[in-house]
C-alpha cells in the first residue's frame, strides 16, 4: 500500500465541558477503501463523522489527530477546512428532506459546489451539473435541475445530495445513515448508486450505519463502536463471521435473518439486555460490562484496548472457534 | 402563484369591507345622535335637524353607509361639520409628515434589528451578544413616548443639536423639516428595532440550526457565507411575516410620537377631531389608516409569495 | 436534527449555567411583579397624600423634601402617591385587558382548532382582519364615541389583544389535537367538548399563562400611551402615561417629573416580560428552545 490513506484517525476524542462522546478512536481508511462504522444511537458514530468534517455542534471540541491529504484537520482553521469540505472530503447526511436549501433550485445547489471549488463559470458548472445528475440516474436532468426541493421525491433528493458530495471527486465521502429516511424500495437503489459512484471516482467511503447487512454488502473493513470507543475492528468478513467482542456478537444475534425467524413463530430473536449508557453516567472499565454476559471484576476495573490478535477490545474475547449466527 | 395572489387580493377586499362596516357601526352606532353631539348641549332642535339634513344624517344607516363607501371609493372623504373643509384636503398635507415618519421608522427599525438580531443569535456566548439581547429586552419595555422624551431631553435640551418639537413645511424649509423628523424617527426606530431584534434573533437561530445550513457548510461555505447566502435568505420568510404584524403597532407608535414632538401629522388631526366629535373626519381618516395597514400587509404577503418557492409554485 | 439527534444531551456545566440564568430571569420577574402588585394594592389602604388635591404652596418640591418622598408636581400634588394610584390603574387595565382577551381568545382559539375547517377559517380570517386594525386607532374611535376612561381602555385593548391571543391558542391547541392520546380519545368516542376540557385545555394552560403575562405587560404599555394622548384614563383616576403628559405640558420635559412615571413603566413592564419569559422556560419547553 503506497498510496497515502484517505483518512487516518489517531486517538480522537470529542468532548464537551468534560463530557466525552468519543473517547480515543483510531482507525484508517485507505485511499479508495470502504469502511463501515456501526453502533447503536448514542455510540458516538455521528459525532465522529462531524468531527472529521470539522462541523461539531457549538461547544464540542475534537482532540487527537485526523490526518487527511497530508494535513492534520484538527489543527486547521475553519477557513482552511471550508476550502476542503466538499472538495477533498464531503458528507452525505441522513435526512435528504431537510438537508437541501428549500429556496434554491436543486441544480443551482449542485452547481454552487462545483463553482465554489472548481473555479469554473456559471455555464460550465451547469453543464457539469447536468452530467452529474445523469450519472445519478436522475430522470430528465435539465428539467429536474430547475426544480425546488419540495417538488421532487425523497430518493431524488438523496441523489442530489450524493451528486453534491461527489461533484469535486473527493478523496473521502462520509455517509451518515444515508438511507434510513428513505422508503425501503428506494434504499437499495441509492446504496447501489453510492457504491458505484464512489468506486468510479476512487473515493474512499466511510459508511456510518446501524444496519449490519448494508456494511456487509458495501464495506471492506468495519469498526464497531460502543460508548464512544471502537470495541472491535477488522475485515468485514472476519468480524461478521467470527465476532470476538460480546457486543458485536450480540448485535449480530439480534439481526433478524431468514434463518433465525422460523415461520411458526417458535424461534426467538435474541437482544442485548440493557441500554446504551448515557454520557454523564459511563460505567467504569469496559463500558459494556453491565450488559455483558461474561463480565468479571477486571472488566469493571480496567478499560481494555484493541488486541492485535483478536481485533476486539475485550478482556474475555469470544473464542475463535465459536461462530456467530451467519450474517 | 396566480391563485395565491387572487386569494390574498380577495382577502384584502373582504378585510377592507369588514373593517369599514365595523368602523361605521362603532362610530355611528355607539355615538348616538351625531348632529346633537356635534352641536353640543345648547343647540336648538331646528339647528340639529338642519345639520342632520345637510349631511344626510337623517337617512337610514344602511343608506348612509353605502353613501359613505361610494364616495370613499371616488376619493371623496366627506367634509368637516364645523369648517366644511374637505377631509381629503386636510389629510393630504398631514400625510407629508406621517408617511415619511412611519416609513423611516420602519426602515430604521429593520436596519437596527437585522444586524443586531443576527449578531446576538450567532454570538450569544460573547459579551456583546448578551448585551444586545439585554438591550432589546429593556427596549421592549420602554414606551415609545418616553423614549421620545428622553431623546429630546438629551439632543434637544442638553446638546441643542435638534429641535424638540414643531414643524416647518417641506417646501418652506426642507432641511428644517428633515431636522424636525430626526428625533421622532429615531425614537420610533429604536423601540420598533428592540422588539424586531428578538424576532430576527429567533428566526436566525432557528434557520441556522436547520439541516440545510449544515449541508451548506459541508459543501464548503464558511459560517459567514452560510449565514449570508443561505441563512438570511431563509430567515427572511418569518421576518417578513412579523414585520407585517408589526405595522399596526408602528401606526400606534407614530400616533404617539407625533404628539410628543408636536408634529401636525395625521394622528394629531384625528386626536383633535375626536375631541371635537367630528365624526365624519374621524371615520374617514381612520378608514384610510386601516386601508394603509392592510395594503402593507397585502404587499408583505405577496413578497412572501415571491420569496418562498413553496408558495410561488403552488397551484 | 438528524445526525445531531444522536448527540448526547447538553453537558452538566453548560446546562447548569443556562438553568441558573433562567432562574435569575424568573426571580427578577417575580420580585418586580410582586412589588408592583403589592404597591398597587397598598394604595387602597394607605396613601401619603391625596394625589388629586392641589397644594399650591408645596408646588414643584424636589425629591426627598420632607413629607414628599419623590417631590410634588406643578400643582403641589405628591408624586409618590400619584405613582401608587397609577400602579393601581396599570394593574386594573393591564390585567383586565389580558384577562378578557385570555377568556375570549381561548374560547375562540379552541373552537377554531376543534370544530372543523369552516369554523377555523372564519375565526382565523376574522382574527387576521382585526389584527390589521391598529389598537391605537380602535382606542381613539372608542374614546370618540363612548368617551374615555378605564373601562373604555380595557375594552379597546381587549379588542386589540384578542385576535393574536386567539392565534396563539389555536396553534398550540392544533398541535395538541394531533397528539396520539387525543386521537385515541376521539377514536374512543369521547365528545369534542370533553376532549377539549380534559386533554387540550390542560396542555395549552402553560401557553395561556405565559401569554397572559406578556399581554399584561403590553396592556400597561398601551394604556400608558393612550393616557399620554389623553384618550385613556382621566382624573380622578391616575395613570403613569397621564402623569408624563402633564409633566411635559406643565413644566417641560427637563423636569424630573418626566422621569419617575417613565421609570415606573419600564421597570414594571420589564418585570412582567421577564416573568413571562421565565415561565415560558418552565412551562413550555418547546417554545423556549425556539426563542432562547
Amino acid at each position: 500500500m503506497t498510496a497515502p490513506a484517505a483518512i487516518e484517525v489517531r486517538d480522537l476524542h470529542v468532548v464537551y465541558d468534560g463530557l466525552a462522546a468519543v473517547r480515543g478512536l483510531s482507525f484508517t481508511v485507505p485511499a479508495g477503501g470502504r469502511m463501515g462504522l456501526v453502533g447503536e444511537s448514542g455510540s458516538g458514530k455521528s459525532m465522529t463523522a462531524l468531527a472529521l468534517m470539522g462541523l461539531l455542534p457549538p461547544g464540542w471540541k475534537a482532540q487527537g489527530t485526523i490526518l487527511h491529504d497530508g494535513v492534520d484537520l484538527i489543527t486547521q482553521t475553519d477557513k482552511a477546512l471550508s476550502a476542503r469540505r466538499g472538495r477533498t472530503v464531503s458528507m452525505v447526511f441522513q435526512d435528504p428532506m431537510s438537508s437541501l436549501n428549500p429556496v434554491r433550485r436543486v441544480g443551482d445547489q449542485i452547481a454552487d459546489v462545483i463553482r465554489r471549488h472548481g473555479g469554473v463559470g456559471r455555464h460550465e458548472a451547469m453543464g457539469q451539473t447536468i452530467d452529474l445528475m445523469m450519472q445519478m440516474n436522475l430522470p430528465r436532468p435539465e428539467q429536474l435541475a430547475r426544480s425546488y426541493p419540495h417538488q421532487i421525491s425523497g430518493g431524488q433528493k438523496q441523489r442530489i445530495m450524493i451528486a453534491m458530495a461527489l461533484a469535486c471527486y473527493p478523496q473521502l465521502i462520509i455517509a451518515d445513515e444515508p438511507t434510513t429516511a428513505l422508503d425501503v424500495t428506494v434504499q437499495k437503489q441509492v446504496l447501489r448508486l453510492l457504491s458505484a459512484a464512489t468506486r468510479e471516482r476512487n473515493s474512499a467511503l466511510l459508511m456510518i450505519t446501524h444496519d449490519l447487512p448494508v456494511i456487509a454488502a458495501m464495506c471492506d473493513t468495519v469498526a464497531v463502536m460502543y460508548a464512544g470507543r471502537i470495541v472491535e475492528y477488522g475485515p468485514v468478513r472476519q468480524v461478521f463471521r467470527n465476532p470476538r467482542h460480546h457486543y458485536t456478537r450480540g448485535l449480530l444475534d439480534s439481526q433478524p435473518t431468514m434463518d433465525n425467524i422460523a415461520l411458526d413463530g417458535s424461534s426467538r430473536l435474541t437482544s442485548i439486555p440493557g441500554m446504551v449508557p448515557p454520557l454523564p453516567a459511563l460505567p467504569s472499565g469496559c463500558a459494556f460490562h453491565p450488559r455483558c454476559p461474561v463480565a468479571t471484576d477486571i472488566c469493571r476495573a480496567r478499560m481494555p484496548e484493541i488486541d492485535a490478535a483478536t481485533g476486539a477490545a475485550c478482556w474475555h474475547p469470544v473464542a475463535a472457534s465459536q461462530p456467530a449466527v451467519a450474517s | 402563484m396566480p391563485i395565491y395572489i387572487a386569494r390574498k387580493l380577495a382577502f384584502f377586499i373582504l378585510a377592507v369591507i369588514a373593517a369599514s362596516i365595523a368602523i361605521f357601526l362603532l362610530i355611528r352606532g355607539a355615538g348616538g345622535n351625531v348632529a346633537a353631539v356635534v352641536l353640543g348641549k345648547d343647540a336648538t332642535a331646528e339647528a340639529i335637524n338642519a345639520l342632520a339634513q345637510q349631511y344626510g344624517l337623517d337617512r337610514p344607516m344602511v343608506v348612509q353607509y353605502f353613501d359613505w363607501i361610494g364616495k370613499l371609493l371616488q376619493g371623496d372623504l366627506g367634509r368637516s361639520f364645523r369648517t366644511n373643509e374637505s377631509v381629503a384636503d386636510l389629510v393630504v398635507s398631514r400625510l407629508s409628515i406621517s408617511i415619511p415618519l412611519c416609513v423611516s421608522g420602519l426602515v430604521l427599525g429593520l436596519l437596527i434589528a437585522i444586524p443586531a438580531g443576527t449578531y446576538s443569535a450567532l454570538y450569544s456566548d460573547r459579551p456583546l451578544g448578551a448585551l444586545v439581547a439585554l438591550l432589546s429586552q429593556v427596549g421592549i419595555a420602554v414606551p415609545v413616548f418616553w423614549a421620545g422624551i428622553l431623546l429630546s431631553l438629551l439632543f434637544g435640551v442638553r446638546l441643542g443639536w435638534l429641535p424638540t418639537g414643531g414643524w416647518t413645511n417641506w417646501d418652506a424649509n426642507f432641511w428644517g423639516a428633515v431636522r424636525s423628523l430626526v428625533l421622532p424617527v429615531i425614537s420610533l426606530g429604536l423601540i420598533l428595532g428592540a422588539s424586531l431584534t428578538r424576532y430576527v434573533r429567533s428566526a436566525v437561530l432557528d434557520v441556522m440550526n436547520q439541516d440545510y445550513v449544515r449541508t451548506a457548510r459541508a459543501t464548503g461555505m464558511t459560517q459567514m457565507q452560510a449565514l449570508l447566502q443561505v441563512g438570511l435568505r431563509n430567515a427572511a420568510l418569518p421576518i417578513a411575516t412579523v414585520v407585517g404584524l408589526q405595522i399596526a403597532e408602528l401606526i400606534g407608535g407614530t400616533v404617539i410620537i407625533e404628539t410628543v414632538f408636536s408634529l401636525p401629522g395625521l394622528s394629531r388631526m384625528i386626536l383633535a377631531n375626536v375631541a371635537a366629535r367630528e365624526v365624519i373626519v374621524v371615520q374617514s381618516t381612520v378608514m384610510l389608516i386601516i386601508i394603509f395597514v392592510m395594503l402593507i400587509n397585502l404587499i408583505v404577503d405577496l413578497l412572501y409569495g415571491v420569496l418562498d418557492p413553496r408558495v410561488r409554485l403552488a397551484r | 436534527m438528524t445526525s445531531l439527534a444522536t448527540a448526547p444531551a447538553p453537558a452538566p456545566a453548560r446546562a447548569t449555567r443556562r438553568r441558573r440564568r433562567r432562574n435569575l430571569t424568573l426571580t427578577i420577574g417575580i420580585v418586580i411583579t410582586a412589588a408592583f402588585i403589592t404597591i398597587a394594592l397598598a394604595s387602597f389602604l394607605y396613601l401619603p397624600h391625596n394625589p388629586n388635591i392641589p397644594r399650591i404652596p408645596d408646588r414643584l418640591l424636589p425629591a426627598g423634601s420632607p413629607g414628599y418622598l419623590l417631590g410634588t408636581d406643578a400643582l403641589g400634588r405628591d408624586i409618590f402617591s400619584q405613582l401608587m394610584v397609577g400602579a393601581r390603574t396599570s394593574l386594573l387595565v393591564g390585567a383586565g385587558a389580558a384577562l378578557i382577551s385570555l377568556l375570549v381568545g381561548t374560547v375562540a382559539g379552541l373552537s377554531a382548532a376543534a370544530f372543523g375547517r369552516l369554523t377555523d377559517e372564519t375565526i382565523s380570517r376574522g382574527a387576521d382582519i382585526m389584527l390589521s386594525i391598529p389598537g391605537m386607532v380602535t382606542a381613539l374611535v372608542l374614546a370618540a364615541t363612548i368617551g374615555s376612561g378605564a373601562l373604555t381602555t380595557i375594552l379597546a385593548l381587549s379588542a386589540f389583544f384578542t385576535p393574536s391571543f386567539t392565534r396563539v391558542i389555536r396553534s398550540a391547541a392544533l398541535s395538541v389535537t394531533q397528539e396520539d392520546f387525543v386521537i385515541a380519545a376521539r377514536l374512543y368516542g369521547r365528545p369534542t367538548w370533553f376532549i377539549l376540557l380534559r386533554h387540550v385545555l390542560p396542555n395549552v394552560a402553560g401557553v395561556m399563562i405565559v401569554q397572559f403575562t406578556l399581554y399584561f405587560a403590553a396592556g400597561i404599555l398601551t394604556e400608558a400611551g393612550l393616557s399620554y394622548l389623553g384618550v385613556g384614563v382621566t382624573r380622578p383616576s391616575i395613570s403613569w402615561g397621564m402623569m408624563l403628559n402633564e409633566a411635559q405640558q406643565q413644566v417641560g420635559i427637563s423636569s424630573p417629573l418626566a422621569m419617575w412615571p417613565g421609570l415606573a413603566i419600564v421597570i414594571v413592564v420589564l418585570g412582567l416580560n421577564l416573568l413571562g419569559d421565565g415561565l415560558r422556560d418552565v412551562l413550555d419547553p418547546k417554545l423556549a428552545r425556539r426563542s432562547s
